[in-house]
């Protein structure tokens, strides 16, 4: 058990899909051999299949405390970036060749149902969920190593795999249900996000966190009354995480999206969500109704121009707030060496 | 099991220190799945079969400076290409514990480990329990594998002598050896896998 647990809050209110979290994440840490499928964060539309595809399909995680079996997603199921005939398309001089991707048809790629969603016009629907590890409380994948090579930091609870003991045997990719830890190859070992605790050591939130435009991300410490972390997950409770069934208890929360009213056969407005709320519950259970009634009715106080403390933090009037603790420029780190004992 | 002394060992799979080998069937099991180090592993395997690689064909020679043991065996149709295949010996660094324990605090086991695929090579590796294995001593471990099919051939070499960890090997003495092989196309890996059950005697000739 960690001492302190460190988690981080996403408002899917305001994410737009833009990826800018999953390139910040990209950019800072999987750029080397073996690591190019990889991303440790990822923004997907929901409905969808997911990074990797299906994934809530594929097991793993504790039923009434016992592990439960999971599927081993591969390089496949995580979906292959698509590389593109650049050169020829662009300063080949050969007329009739067209921007397409390289080796023929190239599968589906990471991202390859972004925007579909559900339902139908004039109700269709759709949100966009980011996702990376959970730094679960009760972490399938450390439970399930049979070298003890998955650490919970006493700190702070983020959970790490130590490269040096990992054997890539791959039973954390099975135990994980929300499948987000990778299989580098060229290494023979597995490979997952890090919370970036290299920065949160010096004080600077997480890539993903600081690069969102949206503001959607708050970061800080579970037990810290001051911080926007405590207030959105005790405080006012609007926090909930994804999957609570899988029985790992993870770290990562989600303020669950509002949508706009549904229409009748006259087009006009029903009052019904055109997000459905049995799909809601499936993904966050069944607080999701209680937490959806609380943020209509704050709404509604800040609109009357009443005192919300609630809509005050999760519009981020004061953005730096966001991170808590963890507020420093990420300037302020001379280098960031990662070493991981 | 007999170690023969020989003239001259060189990494071959065949012909040179194997020639009138004197081969030992060593009849391999699977590992007691209740002993896997985590409930997972115990709850994923529960309903698959495991240890697939029955029996192993094993040679051992030395020349008074380097040891070599020569693996084969055979292994039913791949169902996955995820985990290579490995074979491994071990002996014991002071006194023996129970080869089902890998070793223990007391009782190190030292290992040659080969694997192919993508990580191809034999590790030197000291156990001391389950889930505990290690770097070991460099032995000047060598290996050589070849595959044909669904069979196997691998051969390890080590330098004779001691030192910290390794398991001391001299000509004309008496030591223990136990085996253990993984079938990777089984997704066979970690204590998922065949091992010889109990140690043999290596009866390294002077």
């Amino acid at each position: 058990m960690s001492k302190r647990q460190v988690a981080m809050v996403m408002d899917l209110n305001k994410c737009i899909g833009c990826q800018t979290c999953t390139v910040a994440c990209k950019t800072l840490w999987t750029r080397n051999e073996g690591q190019k499928h990889m991303l440790w964060n990822t923004v997907n539309t929901q409905p969808g299949q997911g990074t990797p595809h299906n994934w809530e399909k594929m097991g793993g995680g504790f039923r009434n405390g016992e592990p439960q079996p999971g599927h081993r997603p591969g390089v496949g199921d995580f979906g292959k970036a698509w590389d593109f005939n650049y050169k020829e398309a662009f300063h080949g001089g050969e007329p009739g060749v067209r921007l397409a991707p390289l080796g023929g048809e190239p599968g589906q790629g990471p991202n390859h149902d972004e925007d579909v969603g559900g339902g139908t016009y004039p109700d269709n629907y759709f949100f966009y969920l980011p996702r990376l590890c959970n730094h679960c409380t009760h972490p399938a994948c450390l439970e399930a190593c049979p070298r003890k090579a998955i650490e919970k930091r006493e700190e702070d609870g983020i959970v790490l795999i130590n490269e040096d003991h990992c054997r890539g045997f791959r039973f954390c990719q099975e135990a994980c249900p929300y499948k987000k830890i990778y299989f580098n190859e060229a290494r023979g070992i597995s490979q997952k996000c890090i919370f970036c605790f290299p920065r949160l050591d010096q004080g600077v939130a997480n890539a993903c966190a600081r690069q969102c435009p949206g503001r959607l991300r708050f970061v800080g410490y579970l037990d810290d009354p001051d911080g926007p972390i405590h207030k959105l997950v005790h405080k006012y409770g609007v926090a909930l995480p994804l999957h609570p069934e899988y029985g790992t208890e993870p770290n990562v929360y989600y303020v669950p999206p509002l949508s706009p009213s549904k229409h009748d056969a006259d087009g006009k407005p029903t009052g019904e969500m055109q997000i459905p709320l049995d799909y809601l519950e499936s993904l966050f259970g069944k607080k999701v109704h209680q937490v959806l009634a609380l943020l209509i009715d704050e709404r509604e106080k800040n609109r009357k121009g009443e005192k919300s403390e609630l809509m005050d933090i999760l519009i981020a009037r004061e953005w730096i707030k966001n991170f808590g603790p963890f507020d420093k420029h990420p300037r302020s780190i001379e280098n960031i060496k990662v070493v991981v004992k | 099991m007999k170690c023969k002394r020989v003239s001259r060992i060189d990494l071959v799979l065949e012909g040179g220190q194997w020639s009138g080998g004197d081969s030992t069937q060593v009849e391999m099991i699977a590992t007691p799945l209740p002993m896997q180090p985590t409930g997972y592993v115990i709850k994923s395997w529960a309903e698959k079969p495991y240890g697939t690689i029955k029996t192993l064909t094993v040679d051992a020679v030395h020349d008074g400076h380097a040891l070599a043991v020569r693996l084969q065996w055979e292994v039913p149709p791949a169902t996955t290409t995820d985990f290579p295949p490995a074979v491994a010996f071990a002996l014991p660094v002071k006194a023996t514990s129970p080869l089902v324990l890998m070793g223990m605090a007391e009782a190190p086991m030292h290992i040659l480990r080969w694997q192919g695929g993508a990580q191809a090579g034999v590790r030197s590796v000291l156990a001391k329990g389950i889930g505990s294995s290690n770097h070991g001593p460099d032995v000047g471990q060598k290996a050589l594998a070849r595959q044909d099919g669904n069979r196997f051939s691998v051969v390890i070499t080590r330098v004779l002598g001691s030192g910290a960890g390794a398991a001391p090997l001299k000509a004309g003495t008496t030591t223990k050896i136990g085996f253990a092989a993984w079938d990777g196309g089984n997704e066979e890996r970690a204590g998922i896998k065949s091992f010889s059950v109990d140690w043999l005697d290596l009866v390294l000739a002077a």
